[in-house]
Order: C-alpha cells, then structure tokens, then sequence
C-alpha cells in the first residue's frame, strides 16, 4: 500500500508541476469567461443596423414588408426590455424566489400549461434562463406592435415595471432600417438597371449615402407587380447569405397575404380559417416507470433527459485529459529504462495502480478546478441566473442518479486509464503509442456521437446494444439513466462494466510486465495475446 | 547468512534460445564479487532473474535467504544496465524518492540524498533537474540512488560504463566504501581492469553457460606464469628446459627480450638458478603473472568471437 500511495505522490506531484497541467487549468475558465464576455460585447457592440433598399412594383405589398422590418425592430426592443428590467430586478427575484421557497420544476410545469391553455404552443420555453424563461415579444400579439398608439403604451407600461433606482433604459438600435434609392437612381428605371447600379453598393465597394450619413447597404429587395400570383419571384440581393431574417419575415408575410387573397377570391371566411388552423390535438405524456399519481410528464422530465449530457462530457474529458499523461510517462519510464529500478522496488501491480491513481488524482484537481472556476464565474457573471440553473439540475438529479453518475465515472476512468498505461508499456515513443491511439480515439468518439440522440431513445435497440460493450457502457448508461432503463439493464452491465475493468487492469499488469523491459519494435497483436496467456516471463 | 546469492541449475530460455544455461554460483557475504563475460553472455538476464524481475525457466534462485527478491527488496540495492532518470525531477528527489520506494522516511530519504551528492561531489548539483546533469553524473546519481537506502546486497549492471576515468575511479571508490561497510557487492562489467583491482571474486560466464567461479588468484592460476629474459645466452640456457612449454619475443613489444611460457605450477626461481649454474649473465628477468584480462580472453576468448561472427 506504501509504494502504491508513494508512487502515486510522486506521479501526481510530477503532473502537477509541468506546464500542460496549469495551462489545462487556467484555459477552461478563460474560455468559459469568453464564451460569456464575447456574445455579450458584440450585443452591446450589436449587429449595426442593417440598411435595406425596398422597390415596390406592386400594389402596397411594399408596405406589408415595411411592417415587417417595423415588428422585427420592436420585438429587438421588448427583448432588451426584458433583459433591462431582468438586471434591474434581480436582487428582488432572488429575494423572492429565497422567501417563498419556489419549485422550480413546479413553476415550469405552469408556465407550459398556461401557455397551453392561451393555445400559444409557438412560444417556447427556455427553462435555463430565469430572466427570460419566455421572449416576451412572442407573447404579445402582432396587431399591437404594429399599432403606433399601442405601442407606445405597451412600452411605457413595461417600462412602469422597473424599479425608481434603477439606470435609465436605452433603446436599442433598429435591426433594420429602410433607406431610400441614391439620388441619381430613379423609381423609373428598370429593375434590372437599379440593379445593376446597386450591385457595387451591396458589393460594399462603395459606402451607401443617406441623410444619416454613410451606412454599408446590407440587401435590396425587389416586390414585382403581381408579386402573389404563382411564377413572379420576389428578388432578394444580398452578399450576406446567413441573415435571413429578413427574407424570412417579407416571404412569410407575404404567403399570408396571398392566402388571405385567395381565401377572399373562394368567398371563404379567413376568420374561419384561423379557427380552423388552430385546431390541435393535445396529448398528455405519461411515464410507467414513475410512482403512482404522478406518472405525468412534465417539462422536468424533458431536462431530466438531457442532464446526463453534462456528465457524458466530463468523464469524456476527464478520459481524454489524463490519456496523454499516462501515455507519457509510462513511455518516458519505459524508455528511460526507470523502469528496471521501479520494478525492484515495487511490483508490477503497485506500480501500475500508484500511477493511474496519481494521475487519476491530477484529473481529479482539474476537474475540481473547472468546476470551481465555473461556478465561480457563473456566479460573478451570470449572478441569479447560476444559482436558477443549479436548482434546476439538483431539482432532476435524483440520489440514484447521482450514485450512477458516480459509479460509471470511476469505472469509466479506470477502465481506460489501465488500457492506457497498458499501451503505455509496450510503446518506445509517443509515435508508435499514436498507431495505438488512433482506433482507441475511435471508440471513444462513438458515445460523443451517439450522446445526444441517447436521450431522445433511451431505451431503444442501439442504446441497448451499446450498453452492453464496456468501452461504452459509462456513457451510454449515464446517458439513460434517467429514462429508469430496466433494472437487469443496470446491474447486468455494471457487473460486466466491473468484470472488464478487472480484465483490463489484470491484462494491462501482464503486458506492463513483459512489456516495459522489452526494448525495440512495439509487439503484435498476437504476440499480445500470447503475452496474456503466459505466465510471468 | 553466508551466502546473499545463490543460483542453483538456473536456466533461462526464450523460445529456442538459451540465454543462461545450468548456471550455478554462489556470492559470500562481504565480498566484491565481479560478474564478468562478454556482450550478450547472460549477465544481466542473470542479474534480472536474481532480482525477480524475470523468472527463470528452471532451477532456483535465493537472494537474501529468500527465494522472491521482492520479499526483501529494501535490503537491496539494484543499478540496471540501461540508466535512466526522470529528467524533471532534482537529483535530491530522485534518490530520495527511490530510498522512499525502499521504505526509508520521507524526511530521512532528503537526508540521505544530498549527504550522498555531497560526499560524491555533487553538492552543487543537488537541486539540478536531472535533466541538466552530464551523463556521468547522472549515472553517479543513479549508483547513489541503488544505495540510498542501505542495503546490505548491491547489484550493479555495468556501474562504469559511460564514464571517464576520473568518474570511473570514483565509482571503485563507492564500491569500496560499500564493502568497508560490510556489505555484499555483485557488479558485471566487461572490463577487467575494474575487475581486478577491486574484485575478491569473479564469476565469468559466457554463451550462457558458466566457465569460472573463484577467487581472482585462482582466476590468474588458470594461465601459465611467463618469465621475460634478456642475457648473452639466454635462449640455449633456458629455451629447451622442460618447465618452459613455449618461447618467442615478448608480447610487451621489445624485440630483444625473450618471453617465456612455464607448464601450469612451474617455479620460476628454477629459471634463475638454471641461468646461474650456466652462467648466463641476465640483465632482465621478469616474472609475468597473468593479467584478468589475459585469463578473460583465455576463459572466452574463442567462443566469444564466434559468437560474435555468427
């Protein structure tokens, strides 16, 4: 037991002494911060205004599309509404929240039903966001952004919510902004000329003047005449392929408004056929596997399924981090010939457990590290929001969960760190362990694959399959386990889990044994094995 | 206990191939004991086998008194063919570290690492990563590392290859320090002159097989003695002696002096008294005994240059 502990020391105070292990401990937090900081700075920044030139052949379609870019302006401006008034009010919530002792998953479960029951099933919920579990902008109705009057109500009523203290708010930007045709193109040219002139100016080749000054003109868009009736094509000219917001808006408004034409032409009633478009079917999801009573499925359940993703990742992590340093130093001992010294000293077992628990213990400090620096940061930057999400999670991780979590991800551990250090001793250099790595990468790929479509089947055939196959059984299990996968399931593939790290470790030690004296090229595969049938060499 | 190793039929094979075959030999306490042979003769599969580091094929091993070498690994103490260190840690660390592995307290292991490096001249390199040391120095700090921890049985692979001869001589001086200790002490080496100078005993194998175990004047004994003689008349005197079973012009290089081989137990003193009764007038008369290195090449010389061509 004392050489294990005193190798183990020794691995672990190494590890934690070179460089790769502090920048792996300060690159997550950095990156996390970034990944916080930078979407929030380029809001701030925001997406400038984008500046758009509408030529309207038709009759008043044009308008249509204007108010369009007016509803996607002023939904940008409930957003950061909600978010100002969000901030403003956070100590508050969290007061509330504390003092009246709130079941979160309760909470949700009301929001879903009440949502259901103003039949508003387009509204999505975003349960990880307490500030904006839904976007109010798709609460409220069209008709009263587009009326000037309401608006203008609207806003001011919203803005009634905040606090006196609290800092003025700024509207934002519009995303949008119609400008007019440059002074030397007119209305009566055709489409094709003004299109052609505009091209340099799309092109950004030269600055696109209004009464605002210079802006970058971001798309043209052209209504024909009779933009409605089947062969004209509405005309989008941009060179920014991905925001297709626009587009979206103007083609969806303008579908509806050719139906609602149509509609007229048959003499059929669009209020009728708004009824009738809102008929649905409603289903009420119910699991067998929960007690009695409260066998419904609720939102909860939902995140419940995906939880496990997290842990799925760490332990992936945790694998991949620690398989360079056992790699390593198994080859650094190996081809040091320390090795020789160490095996008169310690047995091939308590060498090969001291190292992997070391290393397996600098993992664990990185981890530790992350978490804490997670935490942390989420704390600093996120403020009420982290300790929301933290009570989602506690509210789905049931004790069992926990225990699963737990169990797969030291046996998960185990079971490669051995396969590592086995690899480790019969490698000279890091470039022949590579040849070795490579199909073992491979496996390792397959349940960061099939991680995230797991959940939406927990308990179907490849799920089952992989369960069973003990490279994978640690993820896959995690990834089911809160599908309550059937018992046999469970411990039947834990047992065979346990039975293979105990193979792994028993064969690892054998070609550990044989291999880290043996010098020159990497054995075969056959050779391998005819190491694990033999005795001691 | 008499005798800290013993091999007994000890047989090793790989396959077809014999590496050490039907050794048996046995190292007296607080002895230096030099376990001699050319490359690739078995010395340290040998040295492996003693340390339970491989098993033998057949036959049986005591170290210590004991079979496993495991059971008492902290009264031994083990320096590999191939050295190596791990290149990040001081050289403080790595001894004590290794005395600790040993079952030496960790605070006492400190101790003991730099009065080593100080006594060995390597205090000023104590806290050098191992990394930054010399090759000598490095195996210096390996020899120190095997010896940390006291042990009463000393195994050194090839203690002095790699090094000068200024390095070479302080590793004689470890040895000998080990010895003045009343430690037991078995290194190989396939240089005789280490051998001679600080050996009690050899132990010579070659092709695996066994082919001298004694002392090192029994070693010598196994070589005639020669005699080296320069006089008017010299070689009508003494050439057709029977005691004299070969003459010809000495093997140190001076053409005019006369080198002669004697039958194994021959007296040279007959020689001289011969010469006087003759009358011849001797200006050189040396009596050559055989060096280590003759009776090494005599013990394997043949074999080991076959070997060396198949």
């Amino acid at each position: 037991m004392m050489q294990i502990y005193r190798v183990a020391i020794r691995e672990y105070l190494e590890n934690v002494k070179t460089k790769g292990f502090w920048i792996g401990i300060f690159i997550f937090p950095v990156l996390i911060w970034m990944m916080i900081e930078i979407p929030k700075f380029l809001e701030e920044k925001g997406i400038p205004t984008r500046h758009v030139v509408i030529i309207d052949r038709s009759d008043g379609l044009g308008e249509i599309a204007r108010e369009r870019i007016t509803l996607l302006n002023r939904k940008k401006v409930l957003t950061a509404l909600q978010t100002h008034i969000a901030e403003a009010t956070a100590s508050q919530r969290e007061e509330m929240m504390k003092d009246q002792n709130i079941d979160i998953g309760e909470l949700l479960d009301q929001l879903e039903q009440g949502l259901d029951q103003l039949q508003r099933s387009d509204v999505e919920i975003n349960p990880f966001d307490p500030t904006k579990l839904v976007e109010m902008g798709d609460l409220v109705p069209e008709e009263m952004l587009l009326n000037d009057g309401q608006w203008n109500i609207l806003k001011k009523m919203v803005l009634n919510q905040l606090p006196e203290d609290a800092p003025p708010f700024e509207e934002p930007t519009p995303r949008f902004q119609e400008v007019a045709l440059p002074p030397d193109i007119s209305m009566s040219q055709t489409d094709q000329q003004i299109e052609e002139q505009l091209k340099g100016y799309l092109r950004g080749d030269q600055p696109y003047s209004t009464e605002n000054g210079d802006v970058q003109l971001f798309a043209m868009v052209t209504i024909p005449a009779r933009a409605l009736e089947p062969g004209e094509d509405v005309r989008f000219w941009s060179s920014n392929l991905a925001d297709t917001d626009l587009l979206d808006a103007i083609l969806g408004a303008l579908t509806e408004e050719a139906r609602e034409r149509e509609y007229a032409r048959q003499g059929i009633e669009s209020e009728a056929v708004a009824e009738i478009a809102s008929l649905k079917v409603r289903s009420v999801n119910f699991d067998p596997n929960k007690s009695e009573g409260e066998e419904k499925v609720g939102i909860r359940d939902k995140i419940r399924q995906y939880a496990p993703i997290g842990f799925v990742y760490m332990l992936w992590v945790a694998i991949f981090s620690i398989a360079q340093m056992l790699l390593n130093n198994t080859i650094e001992e190996k081809s040091n010939r320390i090795i020789e010294v160490l095996l008169s000293s310690v047995t091939t077992n308590e060498l090969l457990l001291g190292k992997v628990l070391g290393v397996a213990a600098v993992g664990v400090t990185m981890q530790i590290a992350w978490i804490g620096s997670l935490i942390s940061i989420l704390h600093l930057k996120a403020g009420p929001s982290a300790t929301w999400v933290a009570d989602i999670i506690a509210a789905v991780i049931t004790p069992e969960l926990l225990v699963g979590f737990v169990f797969y991800f030291i046996a998960g551990y185990f079971f490669y760190a051995f396969l590592f250090a086995g690899i480790g001793s019969i490698c000279n250099t890091i470039k022949e362990a590579q040849n070795f790595m490579s199909p073992l990468m491979l496996l390792m790929m397959v349940p960061l694959a099939t991680m995230t479509f797991i959940p939406s089947e927990p308990n179907g055939t490849i799920a089952t399959t992989l369960s069973w196959i003990p490279p994978w059984t640690p993820f896959v299990m995690m990834n089911r386990m809160a599908a309550n996968p059937p018992a046999v399931e469970v411990y039947g593939t834990a047992l065979v889990l346990l039975v293979s790290v105990i193979f792994v470790f028993w064969a690892s030690a054998k070609v550990f044994r044989i291999g880290v004296l043996r010098t020159g090229q990497p054995p075969k595969l056959f050779e391998l094995l005819g190491w694990l049938k033999s005795e001691r060499p | 206990m008499s005798h800290p190793i013993e091999l007994k039929n000890v047989v090793k094979t790989y396959g077809e191939f014999r590496a050490v075959d039907n050794v048996s030999f046995s190292v007296p306490a607080g002895t230096v004991c030099g376990f001699l042979g050319p490359n690739g003769a078995g010395k340290t599969t040998c040295i492996r086998m003693i340390l339970d580091i491989l098993r033998p094929t057949s036959g049986s091993i005591s170290i210590l008194g004991t079979p496993r070498a495991l059971d008492v690994r902290t009264r031994i103490g083990y320096l590999p063919e191939e050295k190596g260190l791990y290149k990040k840690m001081t050289a403080t660390a790595i001894i004590a570290y290794f005395a600790m592995l040993k079952g030496v307290p960790s605070s006492k292991a400190k101790t003991t690492a730099r009065e080593l490096l100080e006594r060995y001249g390597l205090g000023s390199f104590k806290d050098h990563k191992c990394e930054a040391l010399s090759k000598g120095m490095g195996q210096k700090v390996q020899v120190l590392a095997s010896i940390a921890h006291d042990p009463d049985l000393v195994i050194l692979d090839e203690p002095f290859s790699g090094l000068d001869p200024v390095n070479q001589g302080v590793m004689e001086e470890v040895i000998r320090d080990i010895r003045a200790q009343g430690k037991t002490v078995l290194f190989s080496t396939h240089v005789m002159s280490h051998a001679e100078r600080i050996c009690e005993r050899i132990v010579v194998i070659n092709a695996g097989k066994l082919v001298f175990d004694g002392s090192v004047e029994n070693a010598r004994s196994l070589l005639p003695r020669r005699v080296r003689v320069r006089g008017t008349g010299v070689e009508n005197a003494l050439v057709n002696l029977p005691e004299v079973i070969q003459s010809g012009p000495s093997s140190d290089g001076r053409d005019d002096v006369l080198e002669l081989r004697l039958e194994e137990g021959a007296n040279p003193q007959n020689l001289l008294q011969t010469a006087f009764e003759k009358g011849v007038a001797l200006e050189i008369f040396e009596v050559v005994d055989p060096n280590l290195h003759e009776v090494f090449v005599h013990l394997v010389g043949e074999e080991a240059r076959e070997a060396a061509v198949r």
